[in-house]
């Protein structure tokens, strides 16, 4: 569970690699061309993440020579440029993900997540957590051996709260990762808590224990030992 | 109205005007001048007519040449002397009509007969003299008034070309943003002129380009620093040993650099776009646009309890621009349709071959309308907002040429855009 990190900016990469190994992730680190190069055969990562604009050297350069490389590696370009053209190019250059900075560490692990799953596991993968089951290929939901009827948005919330799970995520990441721009900007994230709190009533009614905790009005944190 | 038109209309006036008055005392001059001339000659006349009488008998006279009529009464010597001029009208049995005459009456006295004496001159052929005159004055004049406009039309485009070469290129201005460079003019006030518009444009034009590099690089230096905080502030709430107070705060800061994200990366387009950065064209047929807009929009609009209404026109209507600045169009239109208005309340969305209509209920606005466009300009009540989207709005329809207007009538908030050619 290697994850190659390639940013410039040292307390960005801190928080990083703090988040990640929260969730279990080993992280190499480089914070120039020349660095990640060299690690670049290091280890056989399960993803990579790539910044654009680095000290000697192009990213874009960087993903090309990875992809070359390591081919079973998921690749995520992190970059504060978020042009739609940009963004093509990236994934022109073999990337698998784009992700504009600044952005939500919570979905930054989503995306790994969902990265690693899409190049290794080439599907048929079940994620599960407690008695709740997901196939994301066939986008079904079971809680024991019972099929929950879940809408896309909530089938996704509910795999970004199990890729964050023990953590807490806030309102605003939830928005931003199941909306992007659509989530912001309207002053409230009432449409998340109704999301939310249809996706709990369905698992509930499905035998599911609450797994979903408030907290403090930040945001929620999807844990099997909730607190009561 | 046009400079031209304006000069034309006034020159015409005045000299219409001017002529009228002049006109008018230039044929009381002729009249009067004429009148007397016939004065003169029955003066003669009646001099000529008294030596007749003196030399011969009176009843003898025959009208003498020169006197259109005559006639002569014996009267009481007794009778008051004394000669005066006078106009009247005769009837000309061989023209079947009243004709004017100025006569001229005196007492002619020879021994002791007295005689009352009428000169009549016909004022016939100066009456015509005088018609004709002015009718040719009259004609002189109008064909002066439009020597004057053709006059006024040629001069005008000699001296005011480069004027309206400055219009022009001031025009221009406000789309490149280049100083204005104007050849230099023979004319001293517009070479004054010429002087304060170019030090006036290219001064406005580096005001412009400083701010314009400035937002580039405030929002682009900006993203690291936002990045750091948001990341830190999220690995911050993990940790158990945080209280409520504590995660209150991290609340706060967590909203805020949200917020100021989401600003930092508003103003970022906006530079972008002023830039012009967003030049790829493609057709886009609106209504496929205005759908699949709304589809995103579905969870803002339902909570809402919001209706849409759709009146489409039955063909497609279809624009060039680019794709992004097409959906920043539609997606700030309809977000501020759905977000000013009221709990239950109504979109009304129409297009037509040449415009979209988007127009939603709602309480009528807190500020100037006029401000409506102006960045960072909102609805104090409302947080979350920076009065950005509709700017949006705006630059992206000055990109293309598009008009945008607004209206309010009957609770309801109308924006228009005009596509034009």
């Amino acid at each position: 569970m290697q994850i190659l990190i390639v940013e410039d900016e040292a307390s960005l990469m801190d928080s990083m690699v703090s988040y990640l190994e929260l969730e279990g992730f080993r992280c190499e680190r480089a914070s120039d061309y020349h660095t990640a190069v060299c690690v670049l055969d290091k280890h056989d990562y399960i993803c990579m993440l790539i910044d654009l604009n680095l000290p000697g050297g192009d990213g874009l350069e960087l993903v090309k020579l990875a992809r070359e490389n390591q081919s079973e590696s998921g690749i995520i370009i992190i970059s504060a440029r978020d042009t739609i053209e940009q963004r093509v190019e990236g994934l022109d250059a073999g990337a698998d993900d784009y992700l504009v900075k600044p952005f939500h560490l919570s979905e930054l692990v989503a995306r790994v997540h969902s990265v690693a799953r899409r190049t290794r596991m080439k599907g048929g993968e079940v994620l599960s957590f407690g008695v709740i089951s997901v196939h994301p290929d066939e986008h079904s939901c079971f809680v024991g051996k019972k099929q929950v009827d879940l809408t896309r948005k909530e089938l996704d919330m509910l795999m970004f709260l199990m890729a964050n799970r023990n953590r807490v995520v806030t309102k605003e990441s939830i928005a931003d990762y199941l909306w992007g721009e659509y989530g912001g900007g309207y002053g409230s994230y009432d449409f998340v808590y109704t999301h939310l709190k249809n996706l709990r009533r369905k698992l509930q009614d499905a035998g599911c224990p609450d797994y979903v905790e408030n907290i403090y009005g930040i945001g929620y944190k999807f844990s099997l030992d909730k607190s009561p | 109205m046009k400079l031209l038109t304006k000069s034309t209309l006034l020159i015409a006036t005045l000299s219409l005007f001017l002529f009228f008055i002049m006109g008018i005392i230039f044929f009381q001059v002729l009249k009067n001048m004429s009148k007397a001339n016939l004065d003169r000659e029955l003066f003669d006349l009646k001099e000529l007519v008294e030596d007749h009488i003196e030399n011969y008998q009176a009843n003898h006279i025959i009208a003498l040449p020169g006197i259109d009529s005559l006639s002569i009464q014996s009267i009481q010597l007794n009778r008051q002397a004394g000669e005066f001029l006078g106009d009247t009208l005769m009837y000309d049995s061989k023209e079947k009509q009243f004709k004017t005459y100025r006569y001229i009456q005196f007492i002619s006295v020879k021994g002791d007969a007295a005689y009352q004496v009428r000169i009549y001159k016909s004022t016939n052929p100066t009456d015509y003299l005088v018609e004709r005159v002015t009718l040719m004055m009259t004609l002189m004049v109008i064909l002066f008034l439009a020597g004057i406009f053709i006059l006024n039309r040629f001069i005008f485009a000699n001296l005011w070309g480069d004027f309206f070469k400055a219009i022009d290129k001031l025009k221009e201005f406000e789309t490149n943003k280049e100083p204005v460079i104007l050849g230099e003019q023979d004319i001293q006030e517009f070479e004054e002129l010429r002087l304060a518009l170019e030090m006036m444009t290219s001064r406005l034009a580096s005001d412009y380009k400083e701010l314009k590099e400035y937002t580039d690089h405030t929002t682009h230096e900006l993203q690291t620093p936002l990045a750091v905080i948001k990341s830190k502030t999220e690995l911050l709430i993990q940790s158990d040993r945080l209280g409520a107070e504590e995660m209150k705060c991290l609340e706060a800061i967590n909203t805020s650099v949200n917020q100021l994200s989401r600003l930092n990366s508003t103003l970022a387009l906006l530079t972008r776009i002023e830039n012009k950065q967003f030049t790829e064209k493609e057709k886009i047929d609106l209504a496929g646009l205005l759908e699949r807009h709304l589809e995103l929009l579905e969870e803002p609009i339902g909570l809402r309890k919001i209706r849409v209404e759709k009146q489409f026109h039955q063909e497609a209507v279809v624009l060039l621009m680019d794709q992004g600045l097409a959906d920043l169009l539609i997606a700030n239109l309809l977000k501020n349709a759905i977000v000013h208005n009221k709990e239950g309340g109504r979109i009304l969305l129409e297009t037509e071959p040449d415009r979209l209509s988007i127009k939603n209920d709602g309480p009528p606005l807190s500020f100037k309308q006029e401000d409506l466009f102006t960045r960072f300009v909102r609805d104090t009540k409302r947080s979350g907002n920076f009065g950005l989207g509709l700017s949006l709005v705006k630059k992206v329809c000055e990109t293309y040429n598009f008009l945008i207007e607004y209206s309010f009538e009957n609770e309801r908030h109308t924006f228009t855009v005009i596509f034009k050619a």
